[in-house]
C-alpha cells in the first residue's frame, strides 16, 4: 500500500492529517509483512497502530491484554470509534457468552484475551481455525517483569503464538530497558522482529518529588497540592482502602469532586467514574494502578502519587497518563521515610526459598493439586520439564533484580541532580540538558505559575435535578 | 451495612447459618429451600448472589460482637433480646426491599444489564449521539441488545420508553424515581455510582445497593404487569412460569400423569432420588402442590400422631419418626413438613 494510501485512510477512518511519531513506520513495517516491537512514548495512541493494521489486513487481530479493566476500556474504546465487531474473552464473561463469541470468531474483527485465557484448548482451538491478520502483545514489557514469578503464562506465549502458526505479530510497549527488549523478542521467539523504538521522555510533564517526614505531612502536602495545581488530577495509590480513605477525606475538606476507583468496584461503578471523569464531571481521582491504563482522556494536568511505584518503568507509565494533549503538566512523588517497605512487601509476595521450590517440585511428581498462586506459577515450569535448580536461579535472579529495581526508584527520589536525567539513563537513553521546566531539584518549590499550572476557579456540587427533568435530559423528545 | 440487613434473617429460634447464607447466594438444594420454607425467607433466595462465605461470616462476627446474635450449638445463630430489638429498630430505618420474589423467577441481575444498556442506546439515539462508550462491554448483553434496538428502532421509539419509565417511576416515591434515573447511563450522563448516591441520599452504600436491587425487582414486576412495551419485549426471555428448575417442572409434570414414582423414573430416565428431590422442590415453590396424591392416609397417619399439634416445623426430628413408623423413609417426613409449612401460611 502506498504512503499517500495510507495517509488518507487515517484521515477518513480517524480524521487526523499526521500520524505520531512512530506510527507510520510500525504500520507501514507491519503492512510489508515484518514482525515489530514498538517501544513508543506514553500517549501515543499505539492501539491504533492494530486499529489500523486490522483494517488493512484480511482476518482477526488478536490482542493480549494482561487486565481485564484494559480489555473492557479497549473494547469500549473501539465501539466508540463506531469498531463493532470487537470482544473480550475474560473471566468475567459468563460460559454460554463466551461459546457463542468463540462461534462467532469469524466474524469479529478484533478479539481481547488475557494469555492465560488464551491457553485454553477451547479458545486455541477456535482461534486457530480462523485466519488471524494480527497477534498484538500489548504491554508486551509484562513478559519480562510479570512472567516469571506472578503470571508464567506470559513466558509461555512463544509457544502459543506457534500453535497459532505464527503470524504476524506486534509487541507494544512504552517502557522497555534494552534487557526487556530483548526478553521479548526472546521468549516469542521473533529475533528478526523490527525495533521502532522512541524516547520515552515525556518533556512536557514536570518531573516533582516531595519528600516529607511522616503520613500527616504527605496528606496535608497532597491537599495543598490538589487545591493549588491544576486539575484534573490522578492520585495513585497502592491500597484500595486507602483510595476510598482519602477519596472520603478530600470530599470533605475540599471543594473538590473526587471519587475512588479501584478493581473492587463493580464494572458499572468503574465505567460511571470513568466516564464521569472524562467528561469533566470530576477532578481528582484516587486510584490503584488499573485506574488509566486505557483511558484516553488527553488534558490530565497532575499525577501524584501517594505511595511509591513498584518500578521506574511503572513510575513512567503512570506519570504517562498526564499531559496527552501535550500542554504543560506536573507529575509529584510523595515520600515519607519508610515507604519503600510497603514496595518490598509486595515484592515478596512473590518470593520463593529453594525450599519451597523443591517442596513444591514433590507436590508436583505425586500429582497433588496446585494449592495456592505460588504453586500455580511453579507448576508452569514444571510442566515445561525445568529442573528445581534453574527455577531457584530464575526466582533469585528475579528477587534480586526487583531489590535493584528498588534501589533505582530511589535514587530517583533521593537524588541531588536532575530526575529526568535519572529516568533516560535507567532506559539506556542519551540526556537531555536541564532546564527550568523540566525537573524540580533537591531542596526547590514546584514552579505551578511559571508552568501555568494554577488551580483554576473552585467549582460547585450541582445541585439535584428532578427526577423528571433529568428523565427529560437523557431522553430527548422532538416536539 | 450488610450486616445490618444480616441481622434481618435470624430469629429468636436457632437458625442455621449456612442455610441462611446458602438462601442469599441462591444455592438451591432441596436443603436450603426447605430452610428458606422454614425461616419465611423464600423471598430472599439468590438475592445475595455470589457473596463469599468469608464476608457472611465477618458480617455474623460483627454482629455476635455487638451482643445481637449468640451461636446456641455450632453452626446456629439465633438473636439476643438486644438483638431483637435492633431488629425491630433497623426494620423502621433501613430500607427493607418490597419485590425480592422476583429473584426466584426472573434473571433480575441479568435484565438489569440489559436494561442499562438498552436506556443508554435509546438515550443515545433521541440526542442523534452516535459514538459513546457503551455501559457494559459484555459481548453477550451487546449482542441481545443490539438485536432488540434493530426490532424496535422506529420514530416512537424515544415516546415509548419515556411513557413506560414515567409510568413506573409515578408508582414510587420521589426518594426511589430519583435513585433510579440518577443511576441510569445515557447521554453526556454517565450516571450516578452507588457511593455517590449513597452521600446524596444519606443512605449507607448497602442500603443504596439494596434499593437499586429492589427497584430492578420493582421494575421487572412493573413491566410484567405491562407486557406490551418495548422493554417488556427485553425482559420476556428472562421470565420462568415459575421458580422451579425445568428439570424438576418436567419432573413434577409427569407426576401429574402419574403419581407412581418408580414409573415417574423410567419414563425421565432418572434415579428415583433425583425424582424425590425434584418433587419435594416443586412443593416447595409452588403453593398448590396436590399433597394428597402422595400423602396417603396411611403414611399421614403415624406423622399426624407424632406431630399433629407441633407447629415449629424446622424443630421436628427424623428419629421421631424412625422410632414411631420405621417403614417411612426421609422423603415422607420431609414431604410431610412441607405440606405442614404449606397449609399454615
Amino acid at each position: 500500500m502506498q504512503r499517500d494510501e495510507i495517509y488518507q485512510l487515517l484521515k477518513q477512518k480517524y480524521g487526523f492529517d499526521e500520524f505520531r511519531p512512530g506510527q507510520y513506520q510500525v504500520i507501514s513495517d507491519l503492512l510489508a509483512g515484518q514482525d515489530v516491537l514498538a517501544v513508543l512514548p506514553t500517549g501515543t495512541g499505539k492501539s491504533l497502530i492494530y486499529q489500523f493494521a486490522g483494517t488493512l489486513l484480511p482476518g482477526l487481530v488478536v490482542v493480549i491484554s494482561p487486565l481485564i479493566s484494559l480489555m473492557q476500556d479497549q473494547v469500549a474504546h473501539l465501539n466508540y470509534q463506531g469498531e463493532k465487531q470487537v470482544a473480550a474473552l475474560t473471566s468475567q464473561v459468563d460460559f454460554q457468552t463466551r461459546q457463542l463469541t468463540l462461534r462467532q470468531l469469524p466474524q469479529l474483527k478484533f478479539l481481547f484475551v488475557s494469555p492465560e485465557m488464551l491457553k485454553q484448548p477451547a479458545v486455541l482451538t477456535a482461534i486457530q481455525r480462523v485466519k488471524l491478520a494480527l497477534l498484538v502483545v500489548d504491554e508486551a514489557h509484562c513478559i519480562s517483569t510479570w512472567g516469571p514469578d506472578f503470571r508464567p503464562d506470559y513466558l509461555g506465549l512463544g509457544q502459543l503464538k506457534q500453535q497459532l502458526g505464527s503470524p504476524l505479530t506486534l509487541m507494544l510497549t512504552a517502557t522497555a530497558t534494552a534487557q526487556v527488549r530483548q526478553d521479548i523478542v526472546q521468549q516469542l521467539q521473533v529475533p528478526q522482529a523490527q525495533q521502532v523504538i522512541y524516547s520515552m521522555n515525556r518533556p512536557n510533564i514536570y518531573l516533582a518529588v516531595a519528600n516529607l517526614s511522616n503520613e500527616a505531612d504527605k496528606r496535608e502536602r497532597l491537599r495543598q497540592l490538589l487545591t493549588t495545581a491544576a486539575t484534573p488530577a490522578i492520585v495513585y495509590f497502592s491500597s484500595k482502602k486507602q483510595t476510598e480513605l482519602i477519596a472520603e477525606w478530600l470530599r470533605s475538606t475540599t471543594n473538590l469532586r473526587v471519587a475512588a476507583y479501584h478493581a473492587g468496584l463493580s464494572a458499572e461503578d468503574r465505567f460511571k467514574i470513568q466516564q464521569q471523569y472524562m467528561t469533566g464531571q470530576l477532578d481528582v481521582i484516587c486510584a490503584t494502578s488499573a485506574f488509566g491504563m486505557g483511558l484516553n482522556k488527553a488534558d490530565v494536568r497532575l499525577v501524584i502519587h501517594y505511595h511509591l511505584p513498584t518500578t521506574l518503568a511503572d513510575y513512567v507509565q503512570e506519570i504517562g497518563r498526564a499531559g496527552r494533549d501535550g500542554q504543560q503538566s506536573l507529575a509529584v512523588l510523595l515520600y515519607a521515610p519508610g515507604d519503600e517497605q510497603l514496595v518490598r512487601n509486595l515484592n515478596e509476595l512473590t518470593m520463593a526459598s529453594a525450599n519451597q521450590i523443591q517442596a513444591d517440585y514433590q507436590r508436583f511428581q505425586q500429582q497433588q493439586p496446585v494449592p495456592d498462586e505460588l504453586a500455580a506459577v511453579l507448576q508452569f515450569y514444571w510442566e515445561h520439564h525445568y529442573s528445581v535448580s534453574q527455577v531457584v536461579d530464575i526466582f533469585d535472579a528475579r528477587q534480586r533484580q526487583k531489590q535493584r529495581e528498588l534501589q533505582q526508584l530511589l535514587a530517583y527520589i533521593q537524588t541531588a541532580d536532575c530526575r529526568r536525567a535519572i529516568l533516560m539513563s535507567h532506559f539506556g537513553e542519551a540526556t537531555v540538558p536541564h532546564r527550568e521546566a523540566c525537573c524540580q531539584l533537591a531542596g526547590g518549590a514546584i514552579p505551578l505559575a511559571e508552568l501555568g499550572l494554577t488551580a483554576g476557579s473552585v467549582t460547585t456540587t450541582p445541585t439535584t435535578t428532578s427526577w423528571k427533568s433529568l428523565l427529560d435530559q437523557l431522553f430527548l423528545q422532538k416536539i | 451495612m450488610f450486616a445490618d440487613y444480616l441481622l434481618g434473617l435470624f430469629a429468636t429460634e436457632p437458625r442455621r447459618a449456612k442455610a441462611v447464607y446458602n438462601v442469599c447466594r441462591g444455592r438451591r438444594t432441596v436443603s436450603t429451600l426447605f430452610a428458606g420454607l422454614t425461616y419465611q425467607e423464600l423471598a430472599w433466595l439468590d438475592s445475595w448472589h455470589g457473596v463469599p462465605l468469608e464476608k457472611f461470616e465477618a458480617a455474623a462476627q460483627t454482629l455476635v460482637e455487638a451482643g445481637w446474635l449468640t451461636a446456641p450449638q455450632a453452626g446456629y445463630w439465633q438473636l439476643t433480646p438486644a438483638g431483637e430489638a435492633q431488629q425491630v429498630k433497623l426494620k423502621k430505618t433501613l430500607y427493607q426491599p418490597v419485590a425480592w420474589q422476583q429473584f426466584q423467577q426472573v434473571d433480575v441481575r441479568r435484565f438489569t444489564a440489559l436494561s442499562q444498556l438498552a436506556l443508554q442506546v435509546v438515550s443515545e439515539y433521541s440526542h442523534q449521539a452516535k459514538r459513546y462508550y457503551p455501559v457494559t462491554t459484555d459481548p453477550g448483553i451487546q449482542a441481545v441488545v443490539k438485536g432488540w434496538f434493530r426490532r424496535w428502532r422506529s420514530a416512537d421509539l424515544v415516546a415509548m420508553i419515556v411513557t413506560e419509565l414515567r409510568e413506573f417511576l409515578t408508582t414510587l416515591s420521589t426518594e426511589l424515581a430519583t435513585i433510579f434515573v440518577q443511576s441510569l447511563t445515557g447521554y453526556e450522563q454517565p450516571g450516578q455510582t452507588d457511593q455517590q448516591l449513597a452521600e446524596q441520599f444519606n443512605r449507607s452504600v448497602v442500603e443504596i445497593l439494596v434499593i437499586r436491587k429492589d427497584l430492578s425487582c420493582q421494575w421487572v414486576a412493573w413491566l410484567q404487569a405491562h407486557p406490551d412495551g418495548p422493554l417488556a419485549d427485553l425482559l420476556r426471555p428472562l421470565v420462568k412460569i415459575n421458580s422451579v428448575s425445568t428439570s424438576a417442572w418436567q419432573t413434577y409434570q409427569t407426576f401429574l400423569q402419574t403419581p407412581d414414582l418408580d414409573q415417574i423414573a423410567g419414563r425421565r430416565h432418572l434415579k428415583l432420588s433425583t425424582v424425590r428431590e425434584h418433587l419435594l422442590e416443586t412443593a416447595i415453590l409452588i403453593t398448590d402442590f396436590p399433597f394428597d396424591r402422595l400423602l396417603t392416609p396411611t403414611i399421614v397417619a403415624p406423622l399426624d400422631q407424632l406431630f399433629g399439634s407441633e407447629t415449629a416445623v424446622s424443630t421436628w426430628r427424623f428419629d421421631q419418626v424412625q422410632a414411631a413408623a420405621p417403614i417411612l423413609d426421609f422423603f415422607w417426613f420431609r414431604l410431610y413438613q412441607i405440606m405442614r409449612c404449606q397449609r399454615a401460611a
